[in-house]
Formats: structure tokens, C-alpha cells, sequence
């Protein structure tokens, strides 16, 4: 085949393409992802037992992970209207728990909008937790909560038990 | 050599679509969730992004009966004979709010074909305050209605994704339903198609 030929059947080839396209049904749209898997949790908290000195300040550091492809928005998000990433704990004897540390977040836009920037969490990221404890095995219960959202769309909040493990060892 | 092209390129696609399938399918396998969702949260039934058309295409809208932020009942009916956007959004919802400042400029540049576009919020933490305050601030004047469990089966089914829009013709069908968000081009194009698709 010649090259004239050659570019003449890609041509013909591309309109045949765009006119299939054409033709396809245009009711139903969706934006954003192409996620073959749907999942049904946008975190999850991986539980990793930790060991700390007894009776002596510590911090635990607890490891959420995203889905690829979401964000959560940080604890401190921008905008007082939108939900920011908080993980409550319950008190447990023998530990005395500080405040808990957030990372900063990152900051994101959705498309057709560079200009308006939220601030997240993607990927993973680390709430730390001081801690003082007695010496033994300790578990302290939690929620985190988040609410994510895609590159073009969000999804209503949820929460997710926080289980952490760790135990206070004396050097003695 | 037209088919063979036609077949390379369907074949090639479908190889990329399977690939991208096991990739995922192998991220889902190796992470393993020590705690689950809590069946028991909010908004834990189903999440999932619609990735079937919305079994409401090509159906009359169901019909809606709800509240407006001034307390006033609002009905679907009420908009009967005209074209109309039913915009699903929430206030945590920051996509929705892109798109929200788009849907008033076609009500506007478009009301004199009768077209007209309804929020429904589904955000069941907040209240009507904190609604009115946000509406406020996107400078959205079309009705706001709050969602209802019944209006949330009938458009949103299992679906939770915002914003949601779904497109009425004049005569009351769905001729368009759209899942996140696009292009302001592309919501007009749809905006255009709806006040099209019921015209005589």
C-alpha cells in the first residue's frame, strides 16, 4: 500500500471510529472515576501492635490508608462547610491520652475548577497520640471520621471503628 | 485493512480495560481491612458510584413532594410542562458546589424556555441554617427542597454519590441523568438537549 493509501485508511479509519462513538446512547453520564471495584470503605485503619516505655510520655502512631484515587478532607479543611477527618477515643484505665496530633493536609481542586482549593488527605497518613501508660497490655477504642470524595464526586460521611493495641513495658 | 484496523483497536482497548481490571482487583487482594466499616454508621448501605445507567432513564420522574428552606411544600407537579434539572447536592459536598453557581446561570439564560432546576439536599447532619447560610454564599436562587427517605429511594436508589442531576423533559421524562461532576460545557449541553427533547 502507498503511503497516500496509507493515511487515506487511517483517515477513514478515525471518522468510522468517531461516528461509532457518535452513535453511542448519551443518557447516562458519570464523572470522575473509573473504578471497576466499587468499594465499600474509602479508609482503613491498619492496627499495628506498639510498644511504649511505662509510666513515661510516648506517642503511638496510628496508620490510616485511602483508596487510591480518594481524599478525605484534613481536620482542618478550609471551608466551615465541609466535614473534616476526627478521630474520637474512649478513655482507657491506666492510659492518659494528650491531644491528638493531625497531619497538615494537601492541597486539592476538582476539575473545572483549579482556582478552588480544599485541603486533604491522600494516599495514607499518621494521627499520632501521646500517651502516658502503666506498665501492660492496653486497647483503646475509637471511631474515625471522614467523609471522601473522588476527583468529581463525594460521598456522604461515615465512620469506622479505631482499635489500638499497644503495650507499656518497666525497663526493669 | 479497514476491519483488521477497527478489530486492533477494539482488541487493544479491550486489553487495556482488562489490565486495568486486574490491577485493581490485585490492590483490592493485597490490602487487607483489620477493621471493617461499621455496619451500624451512616451511609454505610451502599456508597457505590452508579456505573449502570439509572433505571430512570427514559421514565417519568417520580413524583416529588417536599419542603422548600421557607418551610413552603413544594411538589414536582408544580413544575409541570416545563423542563427542569433535579440537582441532588449536599453541603459537604465541595464538586456541588461547583457546579451549583453554573445550574442558576441556566436558569436564568434559559427561562425563557421554561427551564427551571430544583436543589434537593441530601446532607441529613446538618440543618435547614446551615443550608440556607450555604445556598446563600453560592448566590443559588432556585428552590432548595430538603431530601426526604422516600425522594432518596426513588431518584438515588442504593446510589450516594453527589451531585446527582436528573434531567426532565416538558413531558415529565428523565432523558438525562449525570453522576458527579462535568464540564459547565457539557452541563449545558445537557441543559440544551432537555429544553430540545420535549418540544413540539
Amino acid at each position: 500500500m502507498s503511503k497516500p493509501q496509507m493515511i487515506r485508511s487511517a483517515l477513514t479509519l478515525a471518522r468510522t471510529l468517531a461516528l461509532i462513538a457518535a452513535a453511542a446512547p448519551f443518557g447516562h453520564a458519570q464523572f470522575g472515576m473509573d473504578t471497576p471495584a466499587k468499594p465499600k470503605n474509602y479508609v482503613t485503619y491498619t492496627a499495628e501492635a506498639q510498644t511504649v516505655p511505662a509510666a513515661k510520655p510516648a506517642v503511638l502512631q496510628l496508620r490510616f490508608q485511602l483508596l487510591q484515587g480518594f481524599h478525605v478532607n484534613s481536620h482542618t479543611p478550609k471551608s466551615e462547610f465541609l466535614i473534616p477527618t476526627a478521630l474520637t477515643l474512649q478513655p482507657a484505665a491506666g492510659v492518659k491520652a494528650g491531644d491528638l496530633e493531625y497531619p497538615p493536609g494537601q492541597p486539592f481542586s476538582f476539575s473545572f475548577d483549579p482556582k478552588e482549593k480544599v485541603d486533604v488527605y491522600a494516599g495514607a497518613f499518621i494521627v499520632k497520640l501521646p500517651v502516658v501508660a502503666t506498665a501492660g497490655e492496653h486497647t483503646m477504642d475509637g471511631t474515625l471520621k471522614y467523609q471522601a470524595c473522588d476527583n468529581a464526586s463525594c460521598y456522604p460521611p461515615r465512620t469506622i471503628p479505631v482499635k489500638i493495641l499497644f503495650t507499656a513495658k518497666s525497663r526493669d | 485493512m479497514m476491519v483488521a484496523g477497527i478489530s486492533l483497536v477494539v482488541w487493544s482497548g479491550y486489553q487495556n480495560l482488562r489490565e486495568r481490571r486486574l490491577a485493581a482487583q490485585a490492590r483490592q487482594a493485597n490490602r487487607v481491612t483489620l477493621i471493617p466499616d461499621n455496619p451500624n454508621s451512616p451511609g454505610t448501605a451502599s456508597a457505590d458510584a452508579p456505573d449502570a445507567p439509572s433505571p430512570l432513564l427514559g421514565k417519568p420522574a417520580p413524583p416529588l413532594s417536599l419542603v422548600d428552606l421557607n418551610g413552603r411544600h413544594v411538589t414536582l407537579s408544580d413544575f409541570k410542562g416545563h423542563p427542569l434539572v433535579v440537582n441532588f447536592w449536599g453541603t459537604y459536598c465541595a464538586p456541588c458546589k461547583i457546579e451549583m453557581p453554573w445550574l442558576e446561570t441556566f436558569s436564568k439564560k434559559y427561562a425563557a424556555d421554561g427551564f427551571d432546576v430544583i436543589g434537593v439536599t441530601y446532607d441529613s447532619e446538618v440543618g435547614k441554617d446551615t443550608i440556607s447560610k450555604d445556598v446563600q454564599k453560592l448566590g443559588v436562587t432556585y428552590p432548595i427542597l430538603l431530601s426526604d427517605p422516600k425522594a432518596e429511594k426513588d431518584y438515588l436508589s442504593d446510589t450516594e454519590v453527589l451531585p446527582m442531576s436528573f434531567y426532565v423533559d416538558r413531558t415529565g421524562k428523565v432523558v438525562q441523568v449525570t453522576a458527579g461532576l462535568g464540564s459547565e460545557d457539557q452541563l449545558e449541553a445537557m441543559v440544551k438537549e432537555t429544553i430540545a427533547a420535549g418540544a413540539k
